[in-house]
């Protein structure tokens, strides 16, 4: 019997073992600064994950099988967290930081080597979440090269009161990285579409001479009629004829028009003639040269004066690329809802949604992403782009997939 | 032993086999650590040795979203940076039957390493920009192309900062910001 009992062992061993050797380990730490808790996730291998914020929890949703050195880990003296928890369900495993009260994330990034997922933390009382400001709209937005991402009311104002600085130039107000929790959303009022290239930037061309700055103009033009007519937001274009825009205009547009999400539209192209399908990006904001990291680390650690601490135009540049930060989950939420719709609607092939440091993404202060519709580059794909049709299933699937993110941040404004 | 013990080894048996089957077979994503294996030859009188390294070089394919690798040998020179640059020259001509996601005409107009940064600074000829087909994937196709066969083949390169025309450039075709130093993506890799 006993040997029954040990051969069975070790069918149990032998079965299991292809699924605790492809268990994903993740060491936790945190720290606690003034002012915030830094939580941070780490693994030898890097892993895709979701957050979702839950009253008194935090929670990251990892496909597969992942494990913390143990279930829960109580984690003494912190005023901010209670412990840390992992789950494995329904074929992920959710990792649970738990509060003491409630917490917002003012901050999350990712860092390689090894990989690690970062969280800042900062108390928050759900009670206390702002009014909606008035709507303002900003006149003459297209000549602010360089303004900065209206991150908060203070920062927004702080800009108010700066002359316009000069094209390219960093030294605008970054976001601010003060400690404060960052701001709930707002209900959806503005949405900015962001046709790509423009005037002598003709974006990639097919074989057949069609342009990409012509489709996604026209594709743009679609969108903002159903946009309008359908739901009665505001729309604003960064270009709504063949015009060239830089790219840091473009995102000074969407956030001095006080956008709350951004649509910017592409065909794609690929050295790979049969390349084809469409794709979604939201922007990967990876701190990939410690250089830069550690000063924004510094920054960080320096609350004492902000105003003061922003000495140097490498440091602000470092923080407004850094726009887009607190905007990542719904921008891959955003990202999600529309390809979902694309693949529906356009019936070609799902090529995902995929995260890139896009340059038009990074300094845009709101939830934002870039539609990659069709390749353009393959023959069968641009061909279905010369129809009026198609371009108007391609608006159309966008629509659904921006009605849907509505829905969804209308439920986390509630 | 009974017959039901037996029954039971053979069945755990069977499992493990099982088990290890799918281990060994299940698709991998990332290729395996590499090191350029050495080699040395003589000249044609048998005179004088010569030294060449074999590297893996990835390169695209019209039937996968992966890059896949062939292998080639590439002399090696007195000077780290002038292999280095062997490679890149390699990279850039492309291979027959091979995708290389590059435009013609760009040339590699110089090379540099930074040790303490650990990082291969990379300077190609305007025509990198004024050449390129334009989109997303073709720039991330061009960018990973290097960095990932760049770090995968001499490992203490761990990033690759991309210049234009002896210049910073803001992006190659109007989406991927440049500015910034790439770590390699080994998603793109994918082995034989």
């Amino acid at each position: 019997m006993k040997k029954s009992i040990k051969a069975g062992t070790f069918l149990v061993a032998s079965l299991a073992a292809p699924l605790l050797l492809t268990s994903l380990a993740i060491d936790f730490r945190s720290f606690d600064h003034e002012g915030y808790t830094r939580v941070v996730f780490q693994s030898e291998r890097n892993f895709t994950y979701k957050v979702q914020d839950r009253p008194g929890r935090l929670e990251l949703h990892i496909p597969g099988r992942a494990d913390l050195p143990a279930r829960s880990v109580a984690i003494a003296n912190s005023p901010l967290l209670e412990r840390v928890t992992c789950d494995y369900r329904d074929s992920e495993s959710v990792l649970t930081i738990h509060f003491k009260g409630e917490a917002a994330v003012k901050k999350t990034f990712v860092l390689e080597d090894p990989f690690r997922v970062v969280f800042d933390l900062v108390r928050s009382e759900r009670s206390e979440r702002p009014a909606a400001p008035p709507r303002t709209d900003v006149p003459g937005s297209q000549d602010r090269e360089a303004a900065p991402p209206r991150n908060n009311e203070a920062a927004a104002v702080a800009a108010e009161k700066k002359p316009d600085p000069p094209r390219e130039n960093p030294s605008a107000v970054p976001p601010r990285t003060d400690g404060a929790a960052a701001p709930r959303p707002r209900a959806i009022e503005t949405i900015c579409i962001d046709p790509g290239h423009g005037g002598e930037d003709f974006g990639a061309i097919g074989r057949s001479k069609l342009k990409e700055k012509d489709i996604t103009l026209a594709i743009a033009l679609k969108l903002k009629k159903q946009i309008e007519s359908k739901t009665g937001l505001r729309v604003i274009m960064t270009r709504d004829k063949d015009s060239e825009v830089s790219l840091n205009t473009r995102a000074s547009i969407a956030n001095n028009q006080l956008a709350q999400m951004f649509i910017s539209i592409h065909a794609n192209s690929s050295f790979r003639k049969s390349a084809y399908g469409s794709e979604t990006f939201f922007v990967s904001l990876q701190a990939t040269d410690p250089e830069a990291l550690e000063l924004a680390q510094k920054e960080n650690q320096n609350q004492e004066d902000p105003g003061e601490s922003i000495q140097n135009d490498e440091l602000k540049m470092i923080l407004w690329n850094m726009a887009q930060t607190e905007h990542i989950r719904e921008s891959s939420k955003l990202a999600e809802f529309i390809q979902n719709e694309l693949n529906e609607l356009l019936g070609t092939r799902n090529r995902g949604v995929k995260q890139a440091p896009f340059r038009v993404l990074m300094r845009t202060a709101m939830p934002a992403v870039l539609i990659e519709t069709v390749f353009i580059s393959n023959a069968a794909e641009e061909k279905k782009l010369q129809s009026d049709e198609f371009l108007n299933k391609i608006a159309a699937a966008i629509y659904n997939g921006i009605s849907k993110f509505i829905y969804y941040y209308g439920s986390l404004v509630k | 032993m009974t017959k039901r013990t037996r029954t039971v080894l053979w069945l755990s048996g069977i499992a493990l086999l099982v088990a290890l089957a799918v281990l060994l077979l299940w698709p991998r994503r990332k290729p395996a650590p590499f090191e350029p294996e050495r080699l040395s030859r003589a000249g044609a009188q048998g005179s004088s040795i010569t030294e060449f390294i074999k590297v893996k070089v990835f390169y695209l394919t019209e039937t996968s979203l992966a890059m896949r690798p062939v292998y080639r040998e590439i002399q090696v020179p007195e000077m780290r940076e002038e292999l280095y640059r062997t490679f890149v020259s390699l990279l850039l001509s492309g291979d027959s039957g091979h995708t290389a996601p590059v435009p013609a005409g760009t040339q590699l107009r110089s090379l540099h390493y930074l040790a303490a940064r650990e990082m291969l600074v990379l300077d190609f000829n305007e025509l990198l920009a004024a050449a390129f087909p334009g989109g997303t994937t073709a720039e991330l196709e061009f960018i990973y192309f290097m960095v990932d066969n760049i770090c995968y083949n001499f490992r203490e390169i761990k990033k690759v900062k991309f210049l234009v025309g002896g210049n910073e450039s803001k992006t190659l075709a109007g989406h991927v910001d440049l500015e910034k130093p790439f770590f390699p993506n080994f998603d793109w890799l994918k082995d034989e």
